[in-house]
């Protein structure tokens, strides 16, 4: 019975809030406006917002030295998360079958294991700087600790449930998504949207500057 | 809460924007920006991790923005920013922050917190939490026209000085002249040669230039104190000055904020586009380079380095003009680890060198410049900000006279030291 | 039914039962008597001697087979049923005793001794000890030790803890989880103990001063043992680590990655290294928790903010300061930020 609601209504209630939450998050930001730049030119600030959006994905070499850590266990973590969420083949059935109606070539079981390891040391390492690191754990909140953590057992779940044929897993661990697609628009993980914006805007105002930034 | 607490709070609610927004959701709280920002650096205080100072907007977004925010406020258990708040926070903002961007260069999500925290110093100043020096200092600004207090009269004794040095007339308020210079309070005080300098680049170059007797002063308290009111009022009376002698140009002179002021805030402050162009000393001097005007003969074989003023390269834009003029006369020039947009600040713009009570945290963070002074053993520093001039020397004094002493020149002094000057005339 | 007066009834009949009784056992047994003294000669089970051949081989003797492989040609693996055994009968009694008898040891040692605190209590000095590298290393490895230490451990005692609370469908998949997560989180933990061996090893070289500390107790008894950066129990722990860890790692890809021909053979010993070494690793690390927690005061510091008390390090590790010393490192160490005062709130006169 638990197994026909995580399938059913509560998917469509977790998308739906995920759905609507961020869309809401995005138009009530654009909403608050931004004043239009009065000053003059000096150089494209679409090409410095493009360029910003890129160019924040590799560390400054001046600041690149003082955070390997967080750079090496997060895109472990990412890249690793991103290979899972997208080429995991339950996940290309489930896409297929709830949402596109068409899939593509899922990864084979080795690189799904090294996209599972890699995520698990990537957000195990990166969680315990933020515990470890006294500027993390001054800002850290518990949004912080509760994205990290469920992502965390998400993805745990995840592993589990397909090694093994007990459906119990396998619900448990759609049961634990959709909570995270409901935790997803009101918290941190907005980033994951977000940055796109914060990037661009920052990248627009400099680069109109000259300012690679 | 007081009233003034009250006014805080309001013009803290008008500083959200799309931008703060886009920022605040997008933050991670990673760490990475306090590993950009020397207050943090020099002191293993994670209370100065720039983001960390923009926690009283984060706070006011959360509570009354957010869902979580607003849920926790209807149950009557949401923390609310105190009076408190503001109090604490004044330090880490004022003291502890030059809004010299670095920090906004290297944060994964592209947040400009340096933004943001001109922002929280509205709130905070409107709420009357700012250092009392600044406030003394902005009350000068809008009474007499200076805040360091620097008379017409004292300008005017200065410039005579300036004349019979270097021989030759400035004339203030000429109509017509295409350019006006400002001046900022340290450089007349402090180093009133950039005048003779500029007289002579500029006669030797056929430049037309004028300096207004309204209104000379190039640094902006208001923005530096974060009170847009003043601030507007400051630009208002460089717009009278230059609309009044209907000048093409205003040249910002060696000051790192004034420039990203007037040339980048100013027309978004005082809401209308500028009646002229601004150019900063650096990029004319090398425009004129370019064009043929600005000769120089022979050159210092010093060792040398360049500190770029964070205002004028990372935040203003201007990084490779010093480093054209500095190749016509420095051939002995090494440039710093970390230089140009991604140099450390000096840890004294945006106010900081105004507030005696930051003077022991100022010379602490110095230590950053000292170690890259250090690294390549220099004879001499240029710069082109008398405000970075000023905290140099004052760094440099603190950590040890038994020093070697290090030079510290200004770059327009520099390159009108080896200035052809007959030869111009001549054309 | 009412009592009888006693033998009233029996008394009535001439024991015609029993002599009944007495004539069936006799024609029962009676056949018997001759079967047991005749010759039984050989009425062999047909398969009998094929089966008792081919178990009491010593050798494992390979026979023809036309799938070729490892331990294709092998009928019978008796081994398999000593490993067995060794794994019921020895292993997992002697596992749980060890386990047993370490935390009891533990406990007692802890209600006679008690906390030991810093001799001459906390000077408010602090001193740097460990890199954040250090403390993430630590803390990644003590994650996933202790994680894999228990779906181990749950793989070794589950059916008898485990079923009675859980019941055998829920143990199945709990336990089919528990070896799946041990699978997939064993690689990292390899991962992390290279890097964590390379990280600590040349602290941990063994010097004649380990030496001494470990024939003075360490000083748990009373008096003083002089150590550096790292004392001998220290070291020892790091080199069980570093050795049993590594063992259990490499035996762990043995007994995961099964496709490279392991023979049986070779899959039982690596699963009784692997077992044995863990369980003995398991025990160690409750001693190594217990010190760096209630054990000693002012350690757990050390791994979780990096610093340590100056009190603390003169008391357990003089030689460590006295380098210090001589480096001119200590003189300035004044509390830190964090201790100075509570975040955002600026406390009257900044200190540099």
């Amino acid at each position: 019975m638990f197994a026909e609601f995580v399938e059913g209504p509560f998917w469509y209630f977790s998308l739906g809030v995920f759905v609507v939450g961020v869309a809401w998050r995005f138009i009530t930001m654009l909403r608050f406006g931004t004043r239009r730049d009065l000053s003059v030119a000096r150089a494209s600030a679409a090409v410095g917002a493009l360029r910003t959006n890129l160019s924040r994905f590799l560390p400054r070499r001046e600041v690149a030295g003082r955070i390997r850590v967080p750079v090496v266990a997060g895109y472990l973590f990412h890249l690793g998360l991103f290979a899972l969420l997208l080429f995991a083949a339950p996940h290309v059935e489930f896409i297929k079958n709830h949402i596109t109606g068409f899939g593509w070539t899922p990864m084979p079981h080795w690189a799904f294991i090294l996209a599972s390891e890699a995520a698990f040391i990537g957000l195990l390492v990166l969680w315990l700087h933020r515990v470890l690191n006294p500027v993390t754990r001054l800002l850290s909140r518990a949004d912080d600790h509760i994205a990290a953590i469920l992502v965390f057992v998400v993805m745990l779940t995840g592993c589990l449930a397909l090694f093994q044929s007990f459906d119990g897993l396998r619900v448990t661990h759609l049961f634990l998504a959709e909570l995270l697609l409901l935790y997803f628009p009101f918290s941190s993980l907005m980033h994951a949207l977000m940055f796109v914006p914060s990037r661009g805007y920052t990248g627009a105002s400099l680069g109109r500057r000259g300012i690679h930034a | 809460m007081s009233e003034r607490f009250e006014q805080g709070m309001s013009t803290l609610r008008k500083q959200m924007d799309a931008r703060v927004v886009s920022y605040l959701s997008s933050c991670v709280n990673c760490g990475v920006c306090a590993e950009a920002c020397l207050f943090y650096t020099e002191t293993g205080d994670p209370r100065y991790t720039p983001i960390y100072k923009v926690e009283p907007l984060r706070r006011l977004w959360h509570g009354e923005y957010t869902f979580w925010g607003k849920l926790a406020s209807a149950f009557g258990f949401g923390s609310t920013l105190t009076e408190q708040d503001f109090a604490d926070w004044e330090e880490l903002v004022y003291d502890g922050c030059t809004m010299c961007g670095r920090c906004s260069m290297v944060c994964p999500v592209g947040i400009d917190i340096a933004y943001m925290i001109r922002k929280v110093k509205e709130g905070l100043a409107a709420a009357g939490y700012s250092p009392d020096d600044l406030k003394s200092a902005a009350q000068r600004a809008v009474e007499i026209g200076s805040p360091m207090g620097v008379t017409l009269a004292t300008l005017q004794a200065t410039i005579s000085v300036q004349e019979k040095e270097c021989g030759i007339p400035i004339t203030m308020d000429r109509e017509g002249a295409d350019y006006l210079c400002l001046f900022s309070s340290g450089e007349i005080v402090g180093f009133p040669e950039f005048i003779g300098s500029i007289a002579r680049i500029f006669k030797a170059a056929d430049v037309s230039w004028t300096i207004s007797s309204d209104y000379f002063e190039a640094t902006n308290t208001g923005v530096q104190i974060g009170n847009s009111a003043v601030a507007a009022q400051l630009i208002e009376r460089i717009v009278s000055a230059a609309e009044k002698l209907k000048v093409k140009y205003v040249i910002s002179p060696e000051c790192g904020h004034a420039y990203t002021t007037i040339r980048w805030d100013a027309p978004n402050i005082i809401g209308r586009p500028l009646p002229f162009d601004v150019v900063h000393i650096l990029e004319l001097l090398d425009q004129l380079r370019r064009e043929g005007r600005l000769k120089t003969r022979g050159s210092t074989d010093m060792h040398l380095t360049y500190h770029d003023p964070c205002n004028i390269s990372r935040r203003g834009g201007v990084v490779r003009e010093p480093r054209h003029l500095l190749d016509m006369v420095a051939p002995n020039f090494e440039e710093m680890s970390d230089h140009g947009a991604m140099n450390w600040c000096c840890g004294g713009g945006g106010g900081v060198s105004t507030i005696e009570r930051a003077r022991d945290l100022r010379t602490r963070v110095f230590n950053v410049k000292k170690r890259q002074l250090d690294e390549i053993g220099v004879e001499a520093v240029v710069t082109a900000c008398s405000n970075c001039r000023h905290t140099w020397e004052d760094g440099l004094e603190a950590y040890g006279p038994e020093e070697d002493v290090v030079e510290l020149i200004g770059l327009t002094e520099l390159v009108a030291r080896y200035l052809v000057e007959d030869e111009s005339r001549a054309r | 039914m009412t009592a009888k007066p006693a033998g009233e009834k029996s008394q009535r009949k001439p024991h015609i039962g029993r002599w009944l009784v007495c004539l069936l056992a006799v024609v029962l047994v009676v056949p018997l008597i001759p079967y047991t003294f005749a010759d039984r000669g050989n009425v062999p089970n047909p398969g009998a001697d094929l089966w008792r051949e081919v178990r009491q081989r010593e050798a494992p003797v390979t026979g023809t087979t036309q799938v070729k492989g490892v331990d294709t040609g092998v009928l019978i693996n008796i081994r398999g049923e000593q490993w067995r055994q060794f794994r019921m009968q020895t292993l997992l009694p002697a596992g749980g005793m060890v386990l047993g008898a370490v935390v009891g040891l533990i406990a007692l040692f802890y209600l006679v001794r008690g906390t030991i605190r810093v001799p001459g209590g906390r000077s408010g000095k602090r001193i740097q000890r460990f890199t954040e590298y250090d403390r993430i290393l630590h803390w990644s490895t003590v994650f996933l030790f202790y994680l894999l230490a228990v779906t181990g451990l749950v793989l070794l005692y589950g059916r008898f803890l485990l079923i009675p609370l859980l019941g055998p469908d829920g143990f199945a998949v709990t336990a089919s989880a528990c070896k799946e997560a041990h699978n997939l989180f064993g690689p990292l933990f390899f991962v992390v103990l290279v890097l964590l061996v390379i990280n600590f090893i040349r602290s941990n070289l063994p010097k004649w001063v380990d030496i001494k500390w470990l024939l003075k107790g360490g000083g748990l008894f009373g008096g003083h043992a002089s150590a550096g950066y790292f004392n001998g129990g220290e070291k020892i722990w790091f080199w069980l680590v570093t050795l049993f860890g590594l063992a259990i790692c490499v035996s762990g890809f043995v007994l995961l990655f099964q496709n490279f021909d392991q023979g049986r053979q070779l899959m039982e010993i690596s699963h009784v290294i692997h077992s044995s070494l863990a369980l003995l690793l398991v025990a160690g690390s409750f001693g190594h928790a217990y010190i760096g927690t209630l054990g000693m005061e002012g350690s757990l510091e050390s791994m979780t903010t990096g610093s340590v008390d100056a009190n603390w390090a003169k008391a357990h590790h003089d030689l460590w300061m006295e380098e210090r010393a001589a480096k001119g490192l200590d003189e300035n160490a004044a509390p830190s930020p964090e201790q100075q005062s509570p975040p955002g709130k600026t406390a009257p006169g900044y200190q540099t």
